[in-house]
């Protein structure tokens, strides 16, 4: 199957408010204590300015935007990510990603998450392949 | 360039208590059979509209056995099974033996994630039975802007009963010093 992506390229960008609703939630569905992401008063004990964005729920976010922009047919097979500084809810985040090579029915894309000041606080680089695979 | 924590600091205390471990298998456990709630939830949760995650004939028609996880939910999930008693939580709310070494809790340290490296090997699909093992692989001490730090990093890897890996993920947190030590 031919890639129609080619090196340059951007994917539609991911916007997204993370609010404190969404920090309980992705606290409690991957059975999450951390208080700073739940407890204001205790994130701010911290030195935090109030809850903080989980860092996975940061990369799924990034991922999203791959997955979403992609489309079906596209796997992600590697990731990798560091974080720069921390962003707390409510927070306007915009998520982007862009082709940085591509070599038969793979790509590697750069991912960036642009915090509500413009810095960026999340930079990273994914891998897709194309097929879905089998369960193992 | 090489940085040592002041002596008698809270992150000097965790470095001479968790440096000998570096190398060791911290834990091999199952964690148990992935169930499509579990998927659904979390793929909710992160706002993801594929309908794999939720419908396993869209699954199946997409090449899955079943629905499948988004791909960082192995390494978003903090514990398995029921969880930690409240009163066996850190002051911060972490679990003492979670699969990141964080130090007894009297330290008081700071954490947060810093970053991670994740090989999706094979998709993550409901009815698999999942096992865990966590590797120390580095306890490293940092001068940063904001103050001395330690960086953590696990290996995780995540196989299949069969042995087939699911993912292999090396994770970072960093620890700080509690606020009133940390200048």
């Amino acid at each position: 199957m031919t890639i129609n992506y080619q090196v340059g390229d951007t994917l539609p960008p991911l916007k997204h408010t993370a609010t404190s609703f969404q920090l309980f939630r992705y606290s409690a569905v991957t059975w999450n204590p951390h208080r700073i992401h739940f407890d204001e008063r205790y994130a701010r004990e911290e030195g935090h300015d109030g809850v903080a964005l989980h860092s996975h729920l940061r990369a799924a976010l990034a991922l999203r935007c791959v997955a979403e922009g992609l489309g079906p047919g596209w796997r992600v097979t590697k990731v990798a990510y560091r974080l720069r500084k921390p962003v707390y809810a409510p927070a306007d985040l915009a998520y982007t990603a862009r082709v940085t090579a591509t070599e038969g029915d793979t790509m590697t894309l750069e991912l960036i998450e642009q915090q509500p000041s413009g810095e960026v606080g999340f930079e990273g680089t994914v891998s897709v392949g194309k097929t879905p695979g089998a369960t193992p | 360039m090489s940085f040592t924590p002041e002596p008698g600091t809270p992150l000097a205390k965790y470095c001479s208590q968790t440096q000998p471990r570096i190398g060791d298998v911290l834990s091999r456990r199952s964690l148990g059979t992935l169930d499509a709630v579990t998927i659904g939830r979390y793929a909710m949760t992160i706002g993801a509209a594929d309908p794999s995650h939720y419908d396993p004939a869209a699954a199946r028609s997409a090449g899955y056995a079943d629905v499948v996880a988004p791909p960082n939910m192995l390494a978003a999930v903090v514990e398995w099974g029921v969880g930690t008693p409240e009163a066996q939580l850190q002051p911060d709310g972490t679990p003492h033996d979670g699969d990141m070494p964080l130090g007894d809790g009297d330290l008081g340290l700071r954490v947060m994630g810093a970053g991670e490296e994740m090989e999706l090997v094979n998709p993550v699909t409901a009815g698999t039975r999942v096992v865990l093992e966590t590797t120390l692989e580095a306890v490293t001490p940092k001068q940063t802007r904001s103050g001395p730090c330690v960086f953590v990093t696990t290996i995780n890897t995540f196989t299949s009963a069969q042995g087939a890996v699911l993912n292999r993920n090396q994770r970072t947190v960093v620890l700080r010093n509690p606020l009133q030590e940390s200048s």
